[in-house]
């Protein structure tokens, strides 16, 4: 009889277009779009050269009196630029052009730059169009040539007294004269350039935010086996299905049959799991890191989870199917929602702000077991997640075990 | 006008999933949303960090931490508690860097050695923007103290030296950050507007062609044309209520933007793309009479086009396989739409040329829609009088 229901519950649950839909075809539409919208998101993220001009004459009227006072800084400025813009370098910050003002304007306005730097004013200033991360960086280099400029003077003049103290000193007491001028420079512009800021990054290599959707995609995918599980319980209940009721006037034992039903919902959704696995992995080439088994251990016991919510449904919710799995559905993305999948800040903001929510939320476990999994090197937070989630099954059979016990009908 | 009020009984039933997207639509736009007040003065981008000084006494560190928090926000200490949530907070971009200065820090340093600062970074062009201002904090002091200057006289240097800014200045008057923030409105309102229209829409239509139902109609003395009549205007009432409830939202919430010649586009967009929307709903409510299926082909197209178009991804973000597949759907010439109105400087009919031959675009396609829908039911009523 076991393997008699188990077949049936499989053909049965194979011919319902509707679930096959939202348990096979959804997740993995869903993860080809998160694929389309955030494959080049994070590559947007980090520093790219950036476009700017520099107008390399002065306004008209400005000329003639600031060309003297600005000349210094310019020089300085343009060297500065061109070692920051220098194509061979790996240290390439710029792409430079250099333009009149018309036509950096021109440029600005077309959004072909981020901004343009006025060079030969008295005082350099630069143009931007709007506030920005690259605009703050442009103006950035600027200032630190500036204050590059300024700390050259300071260290000249320090090195230069400490010269002639040294002189001095050497002469007996006696004053030493100039110092030599072309040794001090040499000395400070070599100090400039050899000093280098001792910065150790001792950051992690797994930083992708976006792995946190595809995580929510599984923990979606292992909860829709709810709407499997539903519908199995459904079939052996009395007053959802004539099925139903043929089996609860039958001469077999229900547990039995429950097992067997369940067992069949589990084999479909996991075959679901495994397709959703095998897309990301070879057609989206999702990495989901080095602990595979582990990751599929947890996918395993979400999806024991979703199964034991649809049973829970199924047995507690007093509606009709359609209800049920609408149900079923709105609790699945709200949780999904909770834990991240339309934006990841959510999950933050959740798991530092009401961390119970996300700790009673079977999608916020997968998802937060999956993410430790990834980053932390360490297991502990992983291995709780298992347990709540496990914790949380028990909990939902318990409820619906007793649930099914009591049910009796005083007509069908 | 029976069809009509039984229109919008049918759709008080499923009113429910229109709530949700609306929902939706207000919570991210509430979580995006405090306007901010013009500022027509160059405003340098501010990254998160947090910083975990070990030497409290060091008067260099002290240095270091208020320099940071002059070009940062800085997280206040007990906001993270424990390596776990900084941890999380780096991963989340909650924070874009943790610089940790080790103890003794500034005793050795002032003594020539150069201890390590630590850090954890994101990588990306806040976290490159932080460790530039690092570095050149270290270095600038690192020099100062070669040249041999007591804690004093290098305090005083660094602070001088650093406090050097170059002029920035802007050179558009747009208030970029308030239209930006009516851009992420409407090019979400894309998503609410296109699944709760054709959601309600469809759904509705569909109970009308349910077999029995039609069939009752048919028989029934009300005209064809008056009885699709009747369908159209239940139809567009809904739609533009939908569309109106979502522009007193975006009123609500984006006051600087909306009661602008800005707001009068976003606004008339976003009409044009409503039209396209109820056209959208009236082909899909024709395709099927399966609600179940309805509501997965509402959630490919929904989802689809949000995704694919940039409405919850920057356009400028999406790969550009991705955007040329991308012109082929309405909404893609919805949000370029909503971008350009962004970066208007002036309204004369040159600038907003592009503006109308986008809406011309989706016009297009609303005709297309309607096309298409026309032929369908025309051809399902041929097959149905057949049998």
């Amino acid at each position: 009889m076991f393997f008699h229901n188990f077949k049936y519950t499989l053909k049965y649950l194979f011919k319902s277009r509707i679930l096959i839909f939202w348990t096979y075809a959804f997740p993995i539409i869903l993860g080809f779009l998160f694929y389309l919208a955030f494959s080049d998101i994070e590559k947007n993220e980090q520093l790219d050269i950036i476009d700017i001009a520099i107008v390399k004459e002065a306004a008209g009227e400005q000329r003639e009196n600031s060309e003297d006072e600005a000349s210094g800084n310019s020089e300085i400025l343009l060297n500065a630029f061109e070692a920051l813009s220098d194509e061979n370098s790996e240290d390439q910050l710029f792409h430079t052009v250099y333009v009149s003002e018309k036509e950096a304007k021109g440029l600005l306005e077309k959004g072909k730059i981020t901004g343009y730097l006025l060079a030969f004013e008295k005082t350099p200033k630069v143009m931007v169009k709007e506030n920005g991360i690259n605009e703050t960086i442009f103006r950035q280099a600027v200032s630190e040539i500036l204050q590059t400029a300024k700390l050259t003077a300071v260290l000249t003049e320090k090195e230069a007294g400490r010269q002639l103290a040294a002189a001095a000193g050497a002469a007996g007491g006696a004053g030493a004269g100039q110092p030599d001028w072309n040794a001090v420079a040499e000395k400070v512009l070599g100090d400039i350039q050899e000093e280098q800021a001792n910065i150790r990054d001792i950051s992690g290599g797994n930083l992708s935010y976006t792995m946190i959707e595809y995580y929510t995609l599984i923990a979606m995918t292992c909860l829709y086996c709810a709407t499997i599980g539903m519908y199995a319980v459904n079939c052996i209940l009395a007053n959802m299905s004539r099925k139903g009721m043929r089996i609860s006037v039958g001469p077999v034992k229900k547990g039995r049959l429950v097992l067997s039903s369940l067992c069949a919902s589990y084999v479909v959704q996991l075959l679901g799991l495994a397709l959703l696995f095998l897309f990301t992995i070879f057609i989206l080439k999702v990495d989901y890191g080095p602990n595979m088994p582990l990751v599929i251990l947890l996918a395993l016991v979400g999806s024991f989870a979703g199964l034991s919510m649809g049973i829970a449904a199924g047995a507690l919710i007093k509606a009709n199917e359609n209800t049920k799995i609408g149900i079923i559905i709105a609790v699945t993305m709200l949780g999904c929602f909770l834990s991240g999948m339309m934006g990841i800040t959510m999950k933050y903001v959740i798991d530092s702000k009401v961390p119970v929510l996300n700790k009673i939320n079977p999608a916020g476990m997968i998802t937060d077991g999956l993410y430790s999994l990834y980053y932390y090197d360490t297991f502990h937070r992983y291995w709780f997640n298992i347990i709540s989630l496990l914790i949380f099954s028990a909990l939902m059979i318990g409820i619906s075990f007793f649930a099914l016990k009591r049910q009796k009908y005083k007509s069908l | 006008m029976l069809i009509f009020r039984t229109y919008f009984k049918i759709l008080n039933k499923y009113k429910g999933v229109v709530i949700i997207y609306t929902v939706i639509l207000l919570f991210f736009a509430a979580f995006n949303m405090q306007t901010s007040d013009n500022s027509t003065n160059f405003v340098a981008s501010r990254p998160d960090v947090y910083l975990e000084n070990r030497d409290k006494e060091g008067a260099l560190s002290a240095l270091l931490c208020a320099y940071m928090e002059e070009q940062a926000d800085v997280q206040a200490p007990g906001e993270l508690d424990g390596e776990e949530a900084l941890s999380d907070a780096l991963f989340y971009r909650q924070v874009n860097e943790i610089i940790e200065i080790p103890e003794g820090f500034s005793e050795k340093f002032l003594a020539g050695e150069r201890p390590d600062i630590l850090v954890r970074s994101t990588g990306d062009y806040q976290a490159a923007y932080l460790e530039m201002q690092l570095e050149r904090f270290l270095e600038v002091a690192a020099l100062c103290q070669k040249a041999g200057m007591d804690e004093e006289e290098l305090t005083e240097q660094v602070k001088e030296i650093l406090a050097e800014t170059a002029q920035a200045e802007l050179t558009s008057s747009l208030d970029t950050e308030n239209l930006s923030k009516g851009v992420f409105f409407y090019n979400f309102a894309n998503y609410s507007l296109l699944a709760g229209c054709v959601y309600a829409i469809a759904i509705v239509l569909s109970s009308f062609r349910k077999g029995y139902i039609r069939r009752r109609v048919n028989a029934s003395p009300v005209k064809y044309t008056r009885y699709n009549r009747q369908l159209l205007l239940a139809n567009g009432v809904f739609a533009l209520t939908l569309w109106g409830f979502y522009v007193i939202i975006s009123m609500v919430m984006l006051k600087n933007v909306m009661f602008t010649k800005y707001g009068l586009l976003f606004v008339a967009n976003s009409f044009v793309f409503a039209l396209c929307a109820l056209s959208i709903g009236f082909f899909i409510g024709n395709l099927t009479t399966n609600k179940e299926a309805l509501s997965g082909i509402i959630n490919v197209v929904a989802l689809g086009s949000s995704f694919l178009c940039g409405a919850f991804v920057p356009a400028q973000w999406l790969p550009e396989g991705v955007l040329k597949v991308a012109h082929i759907l309405p909404s893609y010439w919805f949000i370029q739409n909503n971008e350009r109105i962004a970066r208007l400087e002036t309204f004369d009919f040159a600038s907003l040329k592009p503006l109308l031959v986008n809406g011309g675009v989706i016009l297009g396609f609303t005709a297309l829609f309607v096309v298409l829908t026309n032929l369908l039911s025309r051809s399902g009523r041929r097959s149905r009088s057949v049998l």
